[in-house]
């Protein structure tokens, strides 16, 4: 069963298409990717998976049923753009949120205590949201999205604005609940968190679909084209050299993607002329690359 | 419906436990008893002291009879029940009088009597010499220009002084006089009742501006309220569990709860304030709170505040600040201002067809409505038709307002203009 089907979905503002005929599915218990540039479409696109807007034609299926506002309560939805009432205590607007996903108080009350130990902010739950750190704040909208055992979660940018410390804890708290059998939907443009957590992705732009699959196939599509070198000393040998085609410096390395039909092993003896290599690995494209190419690519 | 009553409980519950909740239910209260009572109570009990007041006048009889009048009303007003709403027009006192005879009525006595006044040696001075007396224009020094009150008793005195001279002498009696002299008092009366005209005034007065004040305040609360959650951006979350109308309804409901907790909590307070001796003994408010009007103000408020506040509900919705919601604001708030603008002109003749046509066109029945219930001047047809038009036109409200808000809460940025107002209006 999939937890979501978009089949022909359009959705257009005055003369603007926001999304234009997008079709995918997300299986069940699963880390789906939605990828794509700023205004490409994923907000609309996520907008309209849970009713906020309705589309123009098409159709969206939820848990194997045409969207419907009840299956709502399975659904947990942390947007991009955060918000919470500000004047509320901690523990009054999760139980609040709660109650609205259909839980009763006491349970929702229980949990969301359970929640903050989790994630080590119990000691905030008597303070009003306007009293907390924005980092804080992230932590109680991540509870606010799960209190309820939503079976699909939405997380729109979820690590957005954190520090690495609690980047690390909340990742591991959405791998736990989907090692549950949950959905789990994340958006974002940070394609290092999407290597480390999505099995499929759909990367889109100017509202279309330009890429989709399972995340290995879409790699292996593009073949072990790309060379990360470490190296110290002089990193001209790159520059005009017939074997890259274009590489991007990190600083501390260097991604290079051959030319068509280049031996990796030439390169790897250029190099070694011209600098002291410590890594030379033949590897799959990372995903920011193809992100890079795809989207430059449609733009064109 | 479950969604509606938990937002509506949310926003009572965080609105009554704001410290500005707690304050504007007891000031209010002690404002309005302030306002009333104290200045009643003030001038119906006056102070203690007496005043210096010297009669100049050209002859013995005429300056005895001004003393004789203006002593003979410094006591009558003390004998007089305080607080009888019947006697209201006499509720201003004025302290006791003590009153000096002056004979001498040249230049340098007046500058003189002048400089005493001045110098707070004297309280007052009444010029009533032949000339002025033939003249009808009698001087008074006094440092209380302005103090109307005392003005009128006095000059009161004066007339009837120079009144009782003249008919002394054409030889009448002094009971014949005294005949002449009562006035008449007109005692105004609706056919239904038996209620004072003045407390039926302050009393359809006061429920008005309230019902104003609440309706007006409360309904800019909503659209506040709903700034606030479009600036913090809540919207995105609560429509994703929530759709639109339920969030409005919700809001509306609890914003509505919490005006009617205020309400209930100042009737309480005035009910007992009102029965105590210290109101009592002014009789401001006797006779304002009746249930009948109490429960014509909820009605009133209700409708009132539901087409209102779903209105700044839309406002709100379509602006991102409150400086940009400020001209909408006031169109929505102009008849509720009219309606204020022709309070005097329907209070004095209530059964007017523009009193009547502007207690039943909904924008403005709420206020005009009440205020012709509470003078007595509405039938029961009208009071049902008003109610019915009003319900008519918060439903069509409703449901044009909804369309507003439901789009308008997802807007950023700009203020739409009135083209775009009508595509998200016309948007299914």
């Amino acid at each position: 069963m999939y937890t979501i089907e978009l089949e022909k979905v359009r959705k257009s503002y005055d003369h603007f298409v926001a999304v234009d005929d997008l079709s995918f599915k997300i299986e069940q218990g699963g880390v789906f990717g939605l990828l794509g540039p700023n205004g490409a479409g994923k907000t609309s696109t996520i907008r309209m998976m849970i009713g906020i807007t309705v589309p123009d034609s098409g159709t969206v299926s939820v848990f194997g049923q045409p969207f419907d506002r009840k299956c709502l309560k399975r659904v947990g939805y942390l947007p991009e753009e955060r918000g919470l009432y500000k004047k509320m205590k901690v523990l009054d607007q999760l139980v609040f949120l709660g109650e609205l996903h259909g839980m009763a108080m006491a349970p929702a009350r229980k949990r969301a205590i359970e929640w903050c130990e989790r994630l080590e902010i119990s000691e905030k739950l008597a303070d009003k949201i306007e009293e907390l750190s924005k980092g804080m704040q992230q932590k109680i909208q991540f509870i606010a999205a799960l209190l309820h055992d939503p079976d699909f979660i939405i997380m729109d940018e979820p690590f957005a604005g954190l520090d690495p410390v609690n980047s690390d804890l909340l990742k591991n708290v959405l791998l736990q609940v989907k090692e549950q059998g949950k959905t789990i939907l994340f958006s974002t443009h940070r394609m290092d968190q999407v290597e480390k957590l999505c099995e499929s992705i759909c990367l889109i732009n100017h509202g279309k679909a330009v890429l989709q699959g399972n995340l290995k196939q879409v790699k292996a599509q593009y073949g072990k084209n790309t060379v990360q070198i470490q190296y110290e000393g002089n990193g001209n040998f790159l520059k005009g050299n017939p074997l890259v085609q274009s590489f991007s410096d990190y600083g501390n390395h260097v991604d290079v993607q051959l030319a068509k039909g280049a031996d990796p092993q030439q390169l790897l003896r250029g190099a070694m002329e011209h600098s002291r290599v410590s890594k030379f690995e033949l590897m799959e494209p990372p995903l920011e690359q193809i992100f890079i190419d795809v989207v430059g690519k449609t733009d064109a | 419906m479950h969604n509606i009553i938990l937002i509506a409980r949310r926003e009572y519950l965080e609105r009554v436990r704001t410290r500005s909740f707690i304050a504007m239910t007891f000031l209010v209260p002690a404002l309005m008893l302030g306002l009333t009572v104290l200045p009643t109570y003030l001038a119906t009990h006056g102070s203690s002291q007496s005043k210096h007041i010297v009669v100049v006048a050209s002859d013995k009889r005429t300056a005895e009879l001004i003393q004789q009048q203006l002593s003979k009303e410094s006591e009558e007003q003390k004998d007089q029940p305080a607080g009888d709403p019947q006697g209201f027009e006499n509720r201003f006192r004025i302290e006791k009088l003590n009153v000096d005879v002056d004979l001498d009525t040249s230049d340098r006595e007046q500058t003189a009597l002048i400089e005493r006044v001045k110098q707070k040696e004297l309280d007052g001075a009444i010029f009533a010499t032949k000339d002025a007396l033939a003249a009808k224009k009698v001087l008074f020094i006094t440092r209380d220009v302005s103090s109307f009150a005392a003005n009128e008793v006095i000059q009161a005195s004066v007339n009837r002084a120079v009144r009782r001279d003249l008919l002394a002498s054409k030889g009448f009696s002094e009971k014949e006089i005294d005949n002449a002299l009562e006035t008449v008092d007109l005692k105004p009366q609706s056919p239904s009742g038996t209620r004072n005209p003045v407390v039926l005034f302050f009393a359809a007065f006061s429920v008005m501006m309230i019902l104003y004040m609440t309706v007006f305040l409360y309904g800019i609360s909503v659209m506040r309220a709903i700034i606030d959650e479009k600036n913090s951006r809540i919207m995105e979350v609560m429509l994703s569990i929530t759709d639109a109308k339920e969030m409005m309804a919700g809001k509306i409901l609890g914003v509505g709860l919490v005006a009617l907790t205020q309400i209930l909590i100042w009737a309480v307070v005035v009910g007992i304030a009102s029965s105590t001796a210290l109101v009592a003994s002014a009789g401001m408010l006797k006779g304002i709170i009746s249930i009948k009007l109490l429960a014509f103000f909820a009605v009133y408020f209700l409708l009132g505040f539901a087409l209102y506040s779903t209105m700044y509900a839309a406002v709100g919705a379509m602006v991102n600040s409150e400086q940009e919601a400020q001209q909408l604001q006031v169109l929505v708030a102009a008849p509720m201002i009219l309606s204020l603008v022709f309070m005097a002109n329907i209070l004095q003749s209530p059964g007017s067809n523009i009193a009547m046509f502007a207690s039943i066109f909904p924008f403005t029945a709420p206020l005009i409505m009440l205020l012709r219930v509470a003078v007595q001047a509405a039938s029961p047809w009208e009071i049902g038709l008003s109610i019915g038009l009003m319900i008519a036109a918060i439903y069509g409200t409703v449901l044009f307002c909804a369309r507003v808000y439901r789009i308008g809460i997802l807007m950023y940025g700009k203020k739409p203009t009135l083209p775009e107002l009508m595509k998200w209006i016309k948007y299914a």
